[in-house]
């Protein structure tokens, strides 16, 4: 096995678009053909408003990246860093969006593990990250520019479910930070314990999310809110738990899904509505990405929330 | 002001410093943007350690019902005196105020303080660093999450839930399982499967006879009526089956034996779901029976989510597919969905079905409030709705009955023109019909009907107006179809006409010609009006049908 290559990181601004590309070549079957030229589209249209990233960049770095993919054999996998902290990429025969375990040789929802030594001689395992069964690694792929959850964060996750994407929220804050996970579901809760009992940074919290201040005492501060409730009144969830936990100058990250909020109409309606709810709430949506091909008429939306004004330039630029 | 905190490893109090600040709500948060000028604004009064876990989960439990646990009203005696206190949980703060004589207070600017002692308070607190905290709030979760999940309000509800998914799988099995048999065994005896029909003793008749042969002499007076045995031995005399082995047939057997012991536990497991069901559920259960009850608990997840629910949504719970897609393409929402199986339904004619199980529906969703949270327990309050109902259903069908014989029947129905049906097409490619909206006003329509109206009379056009104008004042919200609404112009027409007892019938049926007329010019200019405003219109005719 190779050790990682951690020297192209720092060039790898974007390694988001280099990513995108060498999945052309050979990444998750099913639409993948569509989803590598979106990432390239999308890095296009944002490269509008940044000059000389994005687009151009991004292909750029294709061939390189496609070299390296011919030069895989069998079962050896580099792992690279993903410009997002915490994240990184298993290139292989398929490229795959990996967290560094943070349980060594524990799958948690029976997902594939990567073991690739370090150049000591120290083994590290790597859980992938399926974007299919994960929203928040569906925004990774499709290019969202921040996802402000990095290793040492404190992240409130509302709708955590049976705690797979958590389990990667958890290896991507590390030892450090910490996830409160929010579920209401005493079905999925179970799962959510027995899953926390494992991973020490992860706070299991039963209790409706509506009701913030039913965990008022078990949860402090905390830099983002994840936020994956899909119910109507989402947008009025999140700023509930804005206004209780989220300190300010914090981040959200929420993904809509918007046959949730209004079947009868289309969903980039639903989106701009949604966005417009949240605004009102002395959030600051920032950006939005469909999670298409992963979801159907699933959008995710990051932003801030009291951002003070003076940044607001720093924040843009 | 003292502020009330609560933390995973106790309850702090906080003496509010600077008052006067919590006036300007906005701009608290700017107060606690460092640990000094956070100092400046709250200082620690007191701070209540819990000693141990099971103290710290008794504590917030209690907590979480809004009560004060005994700690915590000690703790507030000895520390409160005289002064208001500041708490996060207004129902908690009228508790405080009720027992303690302690004047809560619970507002915006408390939340705000709130929200600012959050994020600064491992500094305000000494000698409790983010390290000591995550243990505890990890200890504390964990044994809370235990504690909910051990102590499921919902339990019971379960127990229906789980059972009547066993007994949908067991009759999906017991099915499938049956005619293998029948395939199985037709082999050898063929005719059996006509002579047979019920499953259950197809299997009893197929384990005691095995080989055909010993049909004749045999005895199946136990297991099936006489004619069936008669044709069965005489079939089995010239039955053009093959012949098969005694390996095979024991095979057989053991099938038809498991086919046998799983219609006999099914019929147990219904017996547990109808106690369970007339436990828990009573008034229900007399509306709609024990399976559509049980069905309605396993999709709404528990009794007291249904409860939560309208008449409506009960009425169309199992049927969300054909609503999702009856409201994406504007089209008439499914009238029925799991309550479709139950007996006041099955009754109905299909011309009632939809009105009657939107009745039950009503009545269902009053049955489910009363069981859930009704005191007693008795089924007489279903048992009279049901009766109810089903006078209901005998006025709807006598109704019918007396319009069938009084009705000119003869005569052919004249269709309403509706430019939007295309001739040969289904029902369902139609659009729905929407209340037109525009029609109703009467701004700017003269103009435009003068044009083409000039040819017609004078008379005609005063008397139009007329109507038109009795029509507005009438905006009534029922008047959704075309049809009420030209019935309306006829009614008023000839209400007018009464009172003037001038012309008769010629007149009259001129005038209606006329709004004919009228209504299809308007519909003609008014389309791009009619376009602007058909989306409200539409939605108001879907709540309509909702409710239908």
């Amino acid at each position: 096995m190779r050790p990682p290559l951690t020297g192209s990181g720092g060039y790898g601004g974007r390694g988001g678009g280099g990513f995108s590309g060498g999945r052309g070549g050979g990444g998750f079957s099913g639409g993948r053909g569509s989803s590598g030229g979106r990432g390239r589209g999308r890095g296009g249209d944002r490269g509008g408003g940044r000059v000389g990233r994005g687009g151009p960049r991004g292909r750029g770095r294709g061939p390189p990246g496609g070299g390296r993919g011919g030069m895989k054999g069998g079962s050896k996998v580099i792992v690279e860093p993903h410009r997002h902290g915490g994240v990184f990429i298993a290139k292989g025969k398929e490229d795959a969006l990996v967290t560094k375990n943070l349980v060594p040789g524990e799958a948690v929802y029976n997902e594939k593990r990567i073991s690739v030594q370090n150049e000591d001689g120290t083994k590290v395992e790597y859980r992938v990250w399926n974007p299919f069964r994960s929203k928040l690694a569906a925004a990774i792929l499709g290019g969202v520019d921040n996802i402000w959850i990095k290793p040492g964060a404190k992240v409130l996750y509302l709708g955590a479910a049976s705690g797979t994407t958590v389990s990667h929220v958890s290896d991507l804050v590390g030892p450090e930070g910490c996830v409160y996970a929010v579920e209401f579901s005493h079905r999925s809760g179970r799962d959510l314990v027995n899953m926390a009992k494992k991973r020490t940074n992860v706070i299991p919290i039963i209790e409706d999310a509506r009701h913030p201040a039913k965990y008022r005492m078990l949860v402090g501060m905390v830099d983002v809110i994840f936020s994956d409730v899909a119910q109507p009144d989402q947008a009025r969830i999140l700023a509930l738990n804005a206004s209780y936990f989220l300190k300010t100058g914090g981040h959200f990250v929420i993904s809509i899904k918007a046959n949730c909020i209004d079947s009868t109409v289309a969903a980039e309606v639903v989106f701009q509505s949604e966005v417009k709810k949240l605004q009102l709430e002395q959030f600051r949506p920032a950006e939005q990405v469909t999670l298409e091909p992963f979801e159907r008429d699933h959008a995710c939306v990051v932003g801030g929330y009291r951002m003070p004004k003076k940044q607001k330039a720093a924040t843009a630029a | 002001m003292i502020l009330l905190f609560e933390t995973p490893a106790g309850f702090a109090l906080f003496k509010v410093l600077d008052e006067g600040k919590l006036a300007n709500v906005e701009d608290l948060g700017k107060e606690f943007s460092s640990p000094d000028s956070a100092r400046k604004m709250v200082k620690l009064k007191a701070f209540d350690r819990f000693d141990n876990t099971s103290e710290a989960l008794e504590a917030v439990a209690k907590l979480l019902e809004g009560t004060p646990s005994k700690g915590l009203r000690k703790f507030l005696k000895a520390n409160c005196e005289g002064e208001a206190l500041a708490v996060a949980d207004s129902k908690l703060g009228n508790v405080i105020k009720e027992k303690l004589k302690i004047d809560c207070i619970h507002n915006n600017a408390v939340m705000e303080l709130l929200r600012g002692v959050r994020s600064q308070f491992t500094e305000l607190i000494s000698g409790l660093g983010d390290q000591d905290l995550t243990p505890m709030s990890l200890g504390l979760s964990h044994s809370l999450a235990r504690y909910k999940l051990k102590f499921s309000s919902d339990k019971v509800d379960t127990m229906i839930i789980q059972a009547i998914g066993l007994l949908d799988d067991l009759d999906k099995e017991l099915n499938t399982y049956a005619m293998r048999v029948r395939e199985w065994y037709g082999w050898h005896f063929p005719e059996l499967a006509k002579i047979i029909s019920d499953n259950i003793l197809y299997a009893k008749s197929v384990k005691l006879m095995g080989d055909r042969i010993n049909a004749a002499k045999l005895d199946f007076s136990e297991i099936l009526g006489e004619e069936v045995e008669a044709g069965l031995k005489e079939a089995a005399v010239i039955s053009m089956g093959t012949e098969v082995n005694e390996l095979d047939l024991l095979h057989i057997r053991e099938l038809c034996d498991q086919v046998l012991s799983l219609a006999e536990y099914r019929a147990q497991l219904y017996d547990y779901l109808k106690s369970r069901m007339n436990t828990i559920a009573p008034n229900l259960t007399a509306l709609v029976g024990e399976l559509v009850g049980a069905r309605l608990i396993s999709h709404g997840g528990s009794l007291l989510n249904l409860a939560k629910q309208p008449g409506s949504t009960i009425q169309i719970l199992g049927a969300e597919k054909a609503l999702f897609r009856a409201l994406k393409t504007k089209h008439a929402t499914p009238k029925y969905g799991l309550i479709y199986h139950a007996s006041v339904v099955g009754q109905a004619a299909p011309k009632h079905k939809g009105k009657i199980s939107r009745s039950l529906a009503a009545k269902a969703a009053l049955a489910i409030r009363y069981d859930a949270l009704g005191d007693d327990q008795d089924n007489t309050m279903g048992l009279e709705n049901r009766t109810k109902l089903e006078v209901r259903l005998r006025n709807l069908e006598g109704k019918d009955l007396g319009r069938l014989s009084a009705s000119a029947k003869g005569k052919a129905k004249i269709e309403v023109y509706d430019k939007d049906k295309k001739p040969g097409s289904g029902g369902l490619i139609t659009p729905a019909k929407t209340y037109n909206t525009a029609a109703d006003s009467l701004l700017g329509q003269t103009s435009a009907k003068s044009e083409s109206e000039e040819p017609s009379k004078k008379k005609d056009k005063k008397k139009k107006k007329k109507v038109e104008e009795e029509e507005s004042e009438k905006e009534e919200p029922s008047k959704k179809k075309k049809k009420k609404k030209k019935k309306k112009v006829e009614e008023e027409e000839s209400e007018k006409e009464e009172q003037s007892k001038k012309k008769k019938k010629t007149k009259k049926t001129e005038a209606v010609e006329v709004a004919k007329e009228e209504k299809k010019n308007k519909k003609k200019r008014k389309h791009e009006e009619e376009e602007e405003t058909e989306t409200p219109a539409k939605k108001k005719d879907k709540k309509k049908k909702i409710k239908n």
